[in-house]
């Protein structure tokens, strides 16, 4: 029995590997933790063993609620809890679904790409002329590189190709406003900017 | 019946390490600091894949599911040696020892035993061997088309270990522990253990390796009294009473502490490739 089932189970996972490969997913519908493959091969390699999100200093990693295909896939809701960019889940994955980065400033600003700012100016404190808010500027670990502040309100203008998309801006700006979220990168060849 | 001491202590460790994190969720930074936490705790992971004491334990379930994707990295084999070493020892003991799935078989054990007190019919269904193979098959398959790792969907340590995690450091339960909650349900009503011994695609994977392990419960039948306590207490089916154990066994060594004439014990044996041919369905 056994020895017909090992040949059975070689068959099958050979043949698995011959079937055509179906693209689920180009763009993650949501942020991936750091030193995410792309999102097609991140679901394939990804076992949801959550050591990542154990790991996590400030528990940013979490898991869907709702039953789906992608119940076991971590994500990061920015809003709720950023990522502080310290790199451990990155060097916990056993299937390096997250590839490993090592946690300088310099290495993670060229290798992290999570998801790009997008800035609602019409929400924005500074840029409707409510004040004097920058708190996203404040907070952002790539301050003047990633966001800096321009014109005679300060308000804060984003450069995408700099920003690691984190999110601690999104956390950071205030509830009520909510003028900046993180978005996924869209299916971009060249992740490993 | 070490067992029962050593399953909390698993336990134990992870609760120590993710009430921790509870803590620093909540901000409540003196308790967290104060917890020596991570660095006290020698491991991370769910039984899915666990980091301990610097070695890493990769289900052999996903390590085979991943590569039949197509999606395995590198490391991944390094990673995963350790854990198929073990299996191939030590056998199926992932499932008598540590899955997170047992307290919950514990109780579905309990409950049959009540039920069938009051009086109530329990059925016991005996499914197919093959169906687990059949499962894990089918697992590995559509993972590869579908994309996406199913054994983390259905696997119950998979899911219970991030049901506890979700549980403990957010507060939250997921849809996910339903197909727990009809695997208990199957397992109290219809099939004792049944999913266990011939449903469960991370058994089976288990089993497939376990053909080669050395680790045998042998009955030394001179001392026996085929009292049958030792076949009644297994919860897979297999027949220590009469030697008839099969790659199934999950060495929990339950029928040893049940025996009252000590006629059973741990051997060292040649592996059962020669005798798997019994024919058990």
């Amino acid at each position: 029995m056994n020895r017909r089932a090992l040949i059975a189970m070689a068959a099958t996972a050979a043949t698995a590997r011959l079937l055509p490969t179906q693209a689920r997913a180009q763009s993650p519908a949501r942020l991936r933790p750091p030193g995410a493959l792309t999102e097609e091969a991140f679901q394939r390699a990804c076992i949801g063993c959550f050591r990542c999100a154990e790991v996590c200093p400030v528990l940013a990693i979490r898991f869907p609620r709702t039953f789906s295909l992608e119940s076991a896939l971590p994500f990061i809701e920015a809003r709720e809890r950023a990522c502080v960019l310290c790199m451990k889940c990155t060097q916990v994955c056993p299937t390096d679904a997250l590839t490993e980065i090592a946690p300088q400033p310099d290495v993670v600003a060229a290798s992290v790409r999570m998801g790009e700012p997008v800035l609602d100016r019409s929400r924005c404190l500074p840029w409707t002329g409510q004040g004097n808010c920058r708190l996203c500027h404040t907070v952002c670990p790539y301050a003047d590189r990633a966001v800096e502040v321009v014109g005679p309100a300060a308000a804060p203008f984003f450069h995408r190709e700099a920003c690691v998309g984190c999110g601690l801006c999104e956390e950071a700006c205030p509830p009520d406003v909510h003028a900046i979220r993180i978005v996924p990168p869209l299916a971009s060849p060249e992740r490993e900017r | 019946m070490l067992w029962v001491f050593l399953l909390p202590l698993w336990h134990l460790k992870r609760l120590l390490s993710q009430g921790a994190g509870l803590a620093a969720q909540s901000r409540f930074v003196p308790v967290a600091e104060a917890l020596p936490w991570p660095r006290w705790v020698p491991g991370t992971g769910s039984p899915g894949s666990l980091s301990f004491f610097g070695l890493d334990f990769v289900d052999p379930m996903f390590t085979f599911s991943v590569w039949a994707s197509k999606a395995a990295q590198p490391g991944l084999f390094a990673a995963a040696f350790v854990g198929v070493a073990l299996v191939l020892v030590l056998g199926r003991f992932f499932c008598g020892w540590a899955c997170p799935y047992l307290p919950l078989l514990a109780v579905s054990q309990a409950t049959r035993r009540l039920l069938s007190k009051l009086g109530f019919p329990l059925f016991d269904v005996r499914l197919p061997r093959w169906l687990a193979y059949t499962v894990l098959g089918a697992v590995l398959l559509t993972s590869s088309v579908v994309g996406v790792q199913l054994g983390t969907l259905v696997y119950p340590p998979s899911v219970i270990g991030r049901e506890v995690f979700g549980a403990l450091c957010f507060g939250t339960f997921t849809t996910a522990s339903a197909g727990v909650g009809l695997a208990f349900l199957f397992d109290t009503f219809i099939s004792r253990a049944g999913f266990c011994r011939s449903v469960c695609p991370g058994g089976a994977m288990f089993s497939l390796l376990a053909t080669a392990s050395p680790l045998r419960v042998v009955n030394e039948r001179a001392k026996c009294t085929d009292c049958t306590a030792c076949d009644v207490i297994c919860n897979l089916g297999q027949q220590p009473m009469t030697n008839q154990l099969d790659a199934g066994c999950e060495r929990c060594g339950r029928c040893i502490a049940v025996c009252p004439t000590q006629a059973l014990a741990w051997r060292l044996a040649r592996p059962l490739v020669a005798r798997s041919e019994k024919g058990e369905t």
